[in-house]
């Protein structure tokens, strides 16, 4: 039953680039390592159009990616991962609309700004809650496997999201796009694992370029916000919950992890031929299987698709409007990483 | 009628003149006025520098100090420290702890299923205490430093020997008034023993 719901390890093995492996591995590294330099060079030299360029470059088709990816992820059959998948599901809905529901309560002056830190905390809280109740129950399907370390972990965390909930929130905007990079390190042990040497080598250069951006611009003077989008953006990074520290140099940092995000899931996870071609609804379980839904898929697809056109035209009529919802409403998407990555563990 | 007028008249003059002179009464004992505080801005540091050849007083403001102060008068949050933000909300410390207990109580039961060996467990134990006392000590600030004006205590010495005396400083902004006003804690100078002040 779970070799029926489990997937199918053939489909991650995509033919290899080259007739020699050594050669896609040196074209791996060599792109991996332009992409990182040319990304911190540029977040460091014109963080605030960077960020603008690759938001609306980048942000919706790395969603449409992403929900392809999920999607191909999903088994035709759950079987006993039942619980798993419906914990999942019901967690990324609830915490979606209360997410999005929370600005609109604030604007709707239901409740005062004094409480806004203790909202946020409740959020964070539940979200610790649902992360470490879906490693327990993948715990519970990997055999031989007491993964219950989650909880205590999970409360520590909690305690120190009461203690400053707000930075708490920060801390998460600066760690999801580092999930990307542990997807990919997951991939390649499974599709590519000659690369994977390398890739860890590729790594220790990400601390060393983000010290590099800290010492480059610890010192200097906080970017110009004095329009609405400057002001989104930097507050987006964190410049107000950190005033003591250079807006610059939150911005560079932000935007420079950001484009790692969209880098893993634009270039280097098709590049291992992880996602398939987009329009190959045959590597997709659920649309092959004979008691599939290929229309449905095919269906959400095109819709997503549509959306992200939508995106393109709301960035070009109102960008800082457009960016505010899409960063609101793209929670969904970090959401539903935690119980795809967990099925890679 | 003649006799109250000058009844009235004398009257008069007697309280005119206990006014003026307030009269024999003893003044009351003049007790000092609680100082008034205002809105905590931020916390730095303080050097006061008695200065032989000095013309004026001169108050010397440090790049960062300006920014914190500057970013307090257009009412965005200073990065307050980690003990300020707490004892913000009783509501939130009093979760922290309860999440916190609930993290050292799980890992202790936890601990003491996994198979590890007795040793394993008694040093897992022992960095689990460790880190829980050592992060609630770091967070509280528990009660082992002395207080923040402690270092002030030797400025009267100090100054009268035009020594540097350099100790932490809370920034306030005062609803009115006019100049700058430097409060410092007093400590009575005892040969014998420091005493903390108030005592």
């Amino acid at each position: 039953m779970e070799r029926a719901a489990d997937f199918e390890l053939k489909i991650w093995r995509a033919p290899r680039v080259g007739d020699k492996p050594r050669a896609g591995a040196r074209l791996f590294v060599t792109m991996v390592l332009a992409c990182a330099c040319l990304s911190a060079l540029m977040a460091s030299w014109l963080p605030l159009q960077f960020s603008v360029i690759t938001v609306f470059l980048f942000a919706g088709p790395h969603n449409w990616f992403e929900l392809r990816y999920f999607v191909m992820r999903l088994p035709a059959r759950f079987g006993r991962s039942r619980n798993f998948f419906a914990v999942s599901f019901a967690g990324i809905a609830v915490l979606t609309v209360t997410y999005i529901s929370l600005p609109a309560f604030y604007y709707s002056k239901l409740w005062s700004g004094a409480n806004w830190p203790t909202a946020i905390a409740v959020w964070n809280t539940l979200l610790l809650l649902w992360v470490a109740t879906l490693v327990w129950l993948r715990g519970r399907q990997r055999h031989a496997r007491d993964w219950s370390w989650a909880f205590p972990i999970t409360f520590g965390l909690s305690s120190l999201n009461w203690l400053a909930p707000e930075l708490f929130s920060l801390a998460i905007v600066y760690a999801h796009p580092l999930v990307a990079l542990w997807f990919l390190d997951r991939h390649l042990r499974r599709a590519r694992p000659d690369w994977l040497p390398a890739y860890h080598r590729c790594l220790c250069l990400l601390p060393l370029l983000l010290v590099a951006i800290i010492w480059q611009l610890a010192r200097t003077p906080a970017l110009t916000d004095d329009n609405g989008l400057a002001w989104r953006i930097t507050q987006h990074a964190g410049a107000q919950i950190l005033p003591n520290i250079s807006s610059h140099l939150l911005v560079s940092v932000h935007v420079f992890l950001e484009m790692l995000h969209y880098a893993v899931w634009l270039i280097a996870l098709p590049l291992i031929g992880v996602t398939a071609a987009p329009w190959n609804f045959k590597s997709i379980p659920l649309a092959r299987r004979p008691r599939g839904f290929p229309r449905l898929i095919i269906a959400v697809m095109a819709l997503a698709l549509f959306l992200v056109g939508m995106l393109w035209m709301g960035f070009s009529t109102n960008y800082a409007t457009t960016r505010d919802i899409y960063f609101t409403v793209a929670i969904a998407h970090v959401l539903a990483e935690a119980p795809f990555l967990l099925r890679m563990i | 009628m003649k006799s109250t007028l000058i009844f009235c008249a004398a009257g008069f003059t007697i309280l005119a003149g206990a006014v003026l002179a307030f009269g024999d009464i003893a003044r009351p004992k003049e007790t000092p006025s609680p100082v008034a505080r205002g809105k905590s801005a931020f916390h730095t540091s303080l050097a006061v520098v008695p200065e032989a050849g000095a013309w004026e007083a001169r108050l010397q403001i440090s790049p960062e100090s300006l920014r914190q102060l500057r970013a307090a008068l257009d009412n965005v949050p200073a990065d307050s420290s980690m003990a300020q933000n707490i004892t913000n909300s009783s509501t939130r410390t009093i979760m922290a702890g309860l999440f916190m207990f609930l993290a050292v109580s799980f890992a202790g039961v936890w601990l003491a299923r996994s198979g590890h060996s007795r040793n394993q467990k008694a040093a897992a134990a022992v960095v689990i205490a460790a880190a829980l006392m050592g992060a609630t000590a770091i967070i509280t600030r528990g009660n082992a430093g002395p207080p923040p004006g402690w270092s002030w205590r030797n400025l009267q010495q100090n100054l009268n020997g035009g020594t540097e005396t350099r100790g932490s400083v809370n920034v306030e902004i005062m609803p009115e008034g006019s100049g700058i006003k430097l409060i410092v804690p007093l400590y009575k100078q005892n040969p014998n023993t420091d005493r903390k002040p108030g005592e």
